[in-house]
């Protein structure tokens, strides 16, 4: 069976960055479907928007660190997507957050500064805007803490996590407590499920309330609640008195369940429509336009023919680009050519885990405004950008959220252009 | 300076120094064994992890097969608990010659290789991903085996019979008085002491390194030329029988089911430094080259880590000395005082990994002979601690313990199904800090995701359990982030390069690694 739908704009890749191309283009009145094989890296990422965190030194002011990057590396994405397209689509996505389907719940930070919160090591990792459950874990207002897990949580250690925050020179103290669960082991988000409960939650507060001491601030997994974080953040601050805040660990990640949640609804909410399980297998050509894709779900072919595809595929995380065992990259979606790719001869990785592993800035070939070398109407957005190293850099969410909301203006710059000559 | 005194001082933690160990004890003699490094982490933890039935010398090496024929027979008696009765089969497949499957049947009717002939239709029912154009198929009883668990039952079975055990302590000198070894000074790297050891016979079962222990007693000539080979493990059971291809042995022509993976190997080249672990781009695509051939298919699987192993192969005036696999395989055993006039030392050398036992009952009865003492060897019959029962590993077992105990039981390796417990108790037994010493023990991150989740956990589990200092707790956890790097790197791609940027995804962009306060 072989359907075949038309729409403005397709966007292939459900994470970050094809999320808010779709929902942006869609708000601007285009008719847009977000085709994906999966969801993409919010469920695993913590959340935050980080920007630009080490480069590679700690960056304060993620601005000025920009600034100073792409200075010395034209070729890096921020150089290409520009800082505007980054400070509108961080206040876009600000008020989307605050607009959000969790009623009080939204983001906090901005572009001027660096926070530093901490991760279930205890490092203290910088991030521009943060979820509200994670405000209070910010460094500066951070003096004591005392970091909360529980035996049957394998992902969370609060003993490491405090020591490491100890040596980070904050007073921090582990306390770890028993829950009444039905199995030994327990993933954040089964615990924010749970947390959800009130008087699950009562239960939960009255065993931690005792073992805290005089203005600690409370570090909890981040698992803060699945479907009303804020209730469940405020309900726990009251019960506590003092100040509580999550702290991102292994996948699942709740809060990036939530960012997902967050960014989904709001396509839904401009008329986009996302189409999961949806995985592009091929695709048409019109000259140096992409014409069409075909994704093969469930036994059912699908063409979906756009005017303007957005490719927010990802880079080797997702599979969007691959090296295969001949050691040749392929850029898996629409063939298109890469950039960075180490020659013959040259090193794909080092031996050296902690050095710049060559293949990890390999990404899609794109000029100055994001197309994509090779064809007319393909815009890239994401970790298929080449030139960066997200995860090192802490540029990850920054990098997703100003790519996708740049390459929305740019389509529909283009497409005003278009209609503008069809009137004349 | 602390100093001990023992009958036996044994140098070399691997499947030969701690057999000779494990032999020793058993014949009631004080045994103290030294390794620089961990159990098994040099040549016994870098191969392929067969058993031999013998097929693979049929032809070449017919008293080496012999060997491999009652060996393996002994090992699946005292070892059965840490073999898995996979079966072998030699297949030859378009590429090899098809006039060699005679003469392989009958090399291994001549050294009582046991070996049925198949049709080609039975061998791919047994092995469907095999390559379908076979057409000769020899059954031979090869197998695969836990070395690890084999080295810590035979370290644990010595202890009990009061063996000192000292992994990461390496020999500084060689204590000579006039024409006598007395001993050695070892170096405690973890502890940071030195020590004495005063031995009435020293035994260099040191492998490759053998030549530099002889040096170090004053003893020239000892020449072990490293054989440098690399295995790679790729993350299915491609096959569920160990599968060769019917030929004259060569590269890549040998791939091992072993636990959840499959390994091929290996490659041959000689190097100068035993401690020479590089992986070649052309051995890897070698490997994956030789892979296609036996199992059409094989470059889709995910390759999870390669490594090296060098073969000790001892200096054969007669051989040539271009390929260090016609050097012999044989085993040597040099009784220092017959051949140098030094009493009290006795180096051990060469060999493969199904004869290690022979080694050591050879190398103790000349340990014995030495000390003029009548001690019979009964490591044939003994089991390994663990293996009393002589039921084998079968594969399923530690799915249906983990299924037993699912509510009850965190497990923490997902990959390798470790549970919580066991983490916990190979933690306080060996006292190790060392994530890398726990992962040889446990297999713990050894799977698909190479540690991406289970480190962290086991990282915070170490560190309350042992009362870590959170500058010890991180640099445990960064020394297994950068050995594990080592092996999967060179042979990094598909979607192993997906889980690893997965891997980089958590410890980088969750976790913060390299920004750790200690």
């Amino acid at each position: 069976m072989n359907s075949r739908l038309s729409y403005d704009v397709v966007v292939i890749g459900a994470g970050t960055a094809g999320l808010v191309a779709a929902t942006r283009l869609a708000q601007s009145g285009a008719s847009v479907c977000v085709l994906a094989k999966g969801i993409g890296s919010t469920h695993l990422a913590p959340a935050t928007i980080d920007v630009l965190g080490y480069a590679p030194d700690l960056v304060s002011a993620p601005l000025d660190g920009i600034a100073a990057l792409t200075a010395a590396r034209p070729d890096h994405p921020y150089g290409l997507i520009g800082t505007e397209a980054l400070t509108a689509g961080l206040d876009w996505f600000s008020t989307t957050a605050a607009a959000g389907p969790y009623p009080g719940y939204g983001y906090v930070g901005g572009l001027q500064r660096n926070m530093l919160f901490p991760t279930a090591l205890g490092a203290l990792r910088p991030s521009a805007l943060v979820p509200e459950t994670m405000a209070a874990g910010e460094r500066s207002g951070l003096t004591r803490v005392c970091v909360v897990g529980a035996p049957s949580l394998r992902d969370f250690h609060p003993s490491l996590c405090a020591a490491n925050l100890e040596a980070a020179g904050i007073e921090a103290r582990p306390v770890s407590v028993e829950l009444e669960l039905e199995r030994a082991d327990m993933s954040t988000l089964g615990i924010a499920r749970h947390l959800e409960d009130e008087r699950w939650r009562a239960q939960f507060c009255a065993r931690v309330s005792p073992m805290l001491r005089a203005e600690e601030h409370v570090g909890l997994p981040a698992m803060l609640g699945i479907t009303d974080p804020h209730v469940v953040l405020t309900d726990l601050e009251q019960r506590f008195g003092r100040r509580v805040f999550e702290i991102p660990t292994l996948p699942p990640s709740v809060p990036g369940m939530r960012l997902y949640e967050i960014l989904r609804s709001a396509l839904r909410a401009a008329g986009g429509r996302l189409a999961l399980g949806a995985e592009v297998v091929s695709h048409e050509r019109d000259g140096d336009r992409v014409t069409s894709v075909n994704t093969h779900a469930a036994g059912h072919d699908h063409t979906y023919a756009a005017d303007w595809f957005v490719l927010a595929s990802g880079g080797f995380a997702s599979g969007g680009i691959e090296l295969d065992s001949h050691w040749v990259t392929h850029e898996h979606v629409l063939g298109l050519p890469l950039a960075g790719v180490p020659g013959p001869g040259e090193a794909r990785f080092v031996s050296d885990y902690l050095s710049d592993q060559p293949m990890a800035r390999v990404g899609v070939a794109i000029d100055a405004d994001l197309h994509a070398h090779g064809v007319a109407n393909v815009l890239v957005a994401g970790a298929a950008l080449p030139g960066a190293e997200p995860w090192r850099e802490g540029s990850g969410e920054g990098l997703a959220l100003s790519s996708g909301y740049r390459a929305a203006q740019v389509i529909e710059a283009a497409a005003g252009a278009q209609r503008t000559e069809v009137l004349t | 300076m602390v100093t001990l005194t023992t009958d036996v001082l044994v140098i070399g933690g691997g499947a030969t120094g701690v057999g000779v160990a494990w032999d020793a004890s058993l014949r009631g003699l004080d045994v103290v064994l030294v390794d620089r490094h961990d159990l098994a982490e040099g040549t016994s933890g870098r191969f392929h992890g067969m058993v031999h039935s013998g097929g693979r010398y049929a032809v070449k090496d017919p008293n080496a097969a012999k060997e491999c024929v009652a060996e393996n027979a002994i090992l699946r008696r005292v070892a059965a608990d840490c073999i898995e009765d996979t079966g072998g089969m030699f297949v030859t497949t378009p590429f090899d010659d098809p006039a060699f499957a005679d003469r392989f049947a009958q090399g291994c009717a001549q050294t009582g290789v046991p070996c049925e002939e198949i049709s080609p239709a039975q061998a791919l029912r047994q092995e469907p991903r095999i390559h379908p154009k076979i057409s000769r198929a020899f059954r031979v009883p090869d197998a695969s085996i836990d070395v690890w668990k084999t080295l810590w039952a035979m370290a644990h079975g010595a202890q009990q019979r009061g063996a000192r055990i000292l992994p990461h302590h390496a020999v500084t000198a060689i204590q000579r008085e006039g024409d006598e070894v007395v001993g050695a000074r070892v170096h405690d790297a973890r502890g940071g002491e030195d020590l004495e050891i005063r031995a009435r016979v020293t035994v260099n079962a040191s492998g490759a390194w053998a030549g530099q222990i002889a040096e170090f007693a004053g003893i020239e000539g000892v020449r072990v030329f490293p054989g440098r080979g690399i295995m790679i493990a790729m993350n299915h059971r491609l096959v569920n029988t160990v599968t060769n291809r019917c030929q004259m042995p060569t590269d890549g022509d040998i791939i091992v089911p072993i636990r959840t993976v499959s390994v091929i190997g290996t490659t041959d080249n000689r190097t100068e430094d035993p401690d020479d672990q590089t992986v070649e781009q052309n051995e890897v695509d070698q490997m994956l080259d030789e892979g296609e051939k036996l199992v059409p298919g094989f470059r889709d699987a995910r390759a999870l880590r390669v490594w090296t192993g060098v073969r000790p192969l001892f200096e054969d005036a007669k051989a040539a000395d271009t390929d260090t696999r016609d050097v012999t395989r044989a085993h040597a055993l040099l009784d220092h005082e017959q051949r140098d006039g030094v009493r009290g030392f006795v180096t051990i050398t060469g060999g493969k990994l199904t004869t290690f036992r022979l080694m050591a009952e050879q190398t103790v009865d000349a340990v014995c002979g030495q000390l003029g003492e009548a001690r019979p060897c009964t490591t044939k019959t003994e089991p390994l601690p663990g293996s009393e029962s002589g039921a084998h590993y079968k594969l399923g077992e530690r799915l249906a313990r983990k299924e037993a105990t699912l509510t009850q039981e965190q497990t923490i390796c997902e990959c390798e199904l470790v549970p919580r417990s066991k983490l916990e108790q190979a933690m306080s037994r060996t006292g190790s800090t060392s994530l890398d010493d726990i992962r040889r023990q446990l297999r713990l991150g050894m799977g698909p995701c190479q540690g991406g989740f289970c480190i962290y956990r086991a990282t915070g589990i170490l560190h309350e359990l042992d009362g870590l200092s959170a500058q010890a707790a991180d640099s445990s956890l960064m020394a297994f982030l950068q050995e594990r790097w080592k092996g999967v790197w060179p042979v990094l791609y598909g979607n192993q390069l997906r889980q690893a940027r997965l891997d980089d995804w958590i410890f980088h962009g969750v976790l913060d690694v390299e920004h750790l306060p200690s």
